[in-house]
């Protein structure tokens, strides 16, 4: 038994525990990722509680969140919901709605900035060249996060659609028929009884959301790293621009240390949650 | 040597990945390995002919291999130095970027063999001397840089303008431009953050004068003194009135260079990587583009000042078994021929800092504005009278501070006064740290 566990173990502990347990040690030190390191003890971490952009990181991080856990679910429930009650057209919109997901997040970024946001050549541009004054939301702090976010949601919630209909697809027709027939609207069939079928799958996706959303870091680096004056500045990029700019990796460490705990609070959410419904 | 315990864990898988052999080509040729950072397609195709090609042709004994890492370079040089794996040509962004690596004792001093190839007569010693510490010499300069004011020369006829020689003419023309729906200085950082202190570079140096700053640099005064307020003030200032267009944060540093040679911009004020934008079309006669040193911002000095850069060291890995090889191409890139083709093809990156440049050299180039800012630049820097760039001699957090936080002054986001306090706490750590490239010295 032991030994077929052995091979997964051994990839985990290699890849996953020791340089998880290296970036631990490397928040309590003070290296410049080539000299020799020296113990700091918690002065990383002060130095991130005394730190305004760790704090304004940390909301961002948050306000992505949010955005991530109503906006993208909402757009895809809706539209899987829509698959579903329209079986004809499914395969081309589930197509259509998948194709996002499998661009390269550095096409997809340089696309929306150069094509769309963009006033020299993208459609803001035009628009702007005929009547309508529209900043770049990119080049201004208080929106630029908005921007980007709005980028991963177009490249996310056609990802989100296929899944949750996948899960739709699991719900007894009896249950649908039987809705439609005691007189059920499309809002009424989703909220009682799709909802209800697909929480599982649901709950997943919501948490996996927690924990990716304190990880991101592609879209936001590509399209503004973290600018303009850090207003889309998050944790992942903070840690970077600590470990690979400023060559502080202590710090990077201590920041990539605050964002683990995030995810591990969720993770633990997902597991008690899974513990409970197994025991019901 | 007496490694400690932590020293040891790093060299275990250091020297199982190292394995100091010297890799054979197909034709028998020892393989030179080096990593280029970011090149565009014009540069990727000089490097690949004038230097490659070039230099494996120029002998029998070794095969120059290169790969275009992009702009990451230094991110993964320094992860394939700590694991023994880079390439056995290590370049740098720089004498900021070297420190590190150099102190970490990742590359070889090359004292030795810069005696036996004559390297230190050979370089001009203000830039040579950025690559000493500790009083070793760990790499020879790629180039030398500086920032240039580049200007609209038919737009400045048709308008009547004369040529800025200082704040009030730069400010004069600035509000001309804008009354004309002109944009004044073309400058964009979309898609390269860096352009914030390509500008702080003239700020600082032009308006607090180059001793100011050389004093600032060996911790003499600190960044918060009065001319270094005036300099961001002033940059604050000129961005919230609009001189780099409402676009600033939105087009790309080509992109933005462009407005000034399609006449949408009077001005760009931006380094000597600039020549190299050739589809502006400033390397053909009848360019409407000219250029010159940025003039004076204060009262500090008259005039124009170039600001001494170095945008690229080379040095030879700790590990390398091909030593002699990498000697070999050092030796190729100062020579004449090669010297006038990498700055035909790909003009701005490959200044090699040669003291005796011959006006035969500039000749072959065949880029007249070019060439006049080489020996414009060469004078300056050999004369010592020059300013600092801050790629060049601010310590790596200080120097990401100084890029990312003037955001936050422009936007009204920091005060400047938080915005140089925070800079000279950590300019003052860093220098603690030994982490501040050797000043070098200037002429008054």
């Amino acid at each position: 038994m032991w030994l077929l566990v052995l091979p997964a173990l051994a990839i985990n502990v290699a890849i996953i525990l020791i340089p998880a347990l290296l970036t631990f040690l490397a928040a309590f030190s003070a290296w410049d990722g080539i000299g020799t390191p020296s113990w700091a003890g918690l002065a990383n971490f002060l130095a991130l509680i005394d730190d305004p952009i760790f704090w304004s990181s940390l909301t961002n991080n948050l306000i992505w969140t949010a955005i991530f856990l109503t906006v993208p679910v909402l757009i895809a429930l809706v539209m899987a919901a829509l698959m579903l009650a329209f079986p004809a057209a499914r395969t081309p919109l589930q197509v259509i709605y998948f194709m996002p997901r499998i661009f390269a997040a550095a096409i997809t970024g340089r696309v929306f900035q150069g094509m769309i946001y963009s006033p020299a050549t993208g459609i803001l541009g035009w628009l702007n060249a005929h009547g309508f004054a529209l900043a770049d939301p990119l080049a201004d702090p208080d929106r630029s996060l908005f921007a980007v976010a709005g980028v991963d949601i177009w490249h996310w919630w056609g990802f989100l659609a296929v899944v949750f209909l996948a899960a739709m697809r699991q719900v007894s027709v009896d249950q649908i028929e039987a809705a439609r027939v005691d007189g059920a609207g499309f809002t009424a069939l989703l909220r009682h009884v799709l909802l209800p079928g697909i929480r599982p799958t649901l709950t997943l996706m919501l948490i996996l959301t927690v924990i990716w959303s304190f990880t991101v870091f592609d879209f936001i680096y590509i399209i503004t790293r973290g600018g303009p004056a850090y207003g889309s500045e998050v944790l992942s990029t903070l840690a970077y621009r600590h470990a690979f700019f400023e060559n502080d990796v202590g710090q990077a460490a201590a920041a990539a240390i605050v964002m683990s705990l995030f995810g591990l609070c969720a993770t633990f959410a997902y597991l008690r949650i899974q513990s409970r419904e197994e025991g019901a | 040597m007496r490694l400690s315990r932590r020293q040891l864990v790093a060299a275990v898988p250091a020297a199982a990945l190292a394995g100091a052999r010297p890799a054979r080509a197909q034709d028998g040729r020892t393989v030179i390995t080096y990593w280029y950072g970011a090149a565009n397609a014009a540069g990727q195709a000089a490097l690949q002919h004038d230097l490659v090609e070039a230099f494996n042709a120029s002998q029998s004994q070794w095969r120059l291999v290169m790969e275009v890492k992009g702009g990451a370079i230094n991110n993964l040089l320094r992860v394939a130095l700590l694991a023994g794996n880079g390439p056995d040509i290590v370049q740098t962004n720089g004498p900021s970027y070297l420190t590190p690596i150099a102190t970490a004792g990742q590359v070889l001093a090359l004292d030795d063999l810069a005696q036996k190839y004559g390297w230190k007569d050979a370089f001009l010693p203000a830039l040579l001397n950025t690559d000493v510490f500790g009083g070793k010499l760990y790499a020879l300069p790629r180039d030398y840089e500086s920032m240039h004011l580049f200007y609209n020369k038919a737009m400045f006829a048709e308008n009547g303008w004369k040529l800025p020689t200082n704040r009030a003419e730069m400010e004069a023309v600035a509000e001309a431009a804008l009354a004309k729906g002109i944009v004044p200085f073309g400058n964009g950082n979309a898609d390269w953050k860096g352009v914030n202190e390509w500008l702080l570079t003239v700020f600082i140096n032009n308006v607090a004068g180059p001793d100011t700053v050389r004093r600032a640099l060996t911790g003499e005064l600190p960044w918060t003194a009065a001319p270094f307020v005036e300099a961001i003030d002033l940059s604050k200032s000129w961005y919230q009135k609009g001189y780099f267009g409402k676009n600033y944060f939105s087009l790309a540093g080509e992109q933005a260079f462009m407005q000034a040679v399609n006449g949408k911009a009077a001005m760009v004020m931006s380094g000597s990587w600039a020549f190299g934008y050739i589809g502006a079309g400033m390397n053909k006669p009848d360019t409407v583009m000219d250029v010159v040193p940025v003039p004076t911002l204060g009262s500090a000095f008259t005039g124009g000042l170039y600001q001494l850069g170095c945008g690229a060291t080379m040095s030879i890995a700790r590990n390398s078994p091909n030593v002699e090889g990498v000697v070999a191409m050092f030796n190729f890139i100062q020579t004449e021929g090669f010297y006038q083709a990498m700055n035909r093809d790909w003009p701005g990156k490959w200044t090699i800092p040669v003291k005796n440049l011959s006006p035969a050299m500039l000749k072959g180039i065949g880029y007249p504005l070019f060439e006049k800012a080489i020996a414009d630049m060469h004078d300056a820097f050999e004369s010592g009278k020059y300013g600092f760039t801050t790629w060049t001699f601010w310590p790596g957090a200080t120097e990401t501070y100084l890029i990312d936080g003037i955001e936050q002054v422009w936007l009204n986001r920091a005060t400047t006064a938080d915005y140089l306090t925070k800079m000279n706490s950590m300019f003052q750590q860093e220098m603690k740290e030994g982490k501040v490239p050797p000043i070098p010295p200037r002429t008054a």
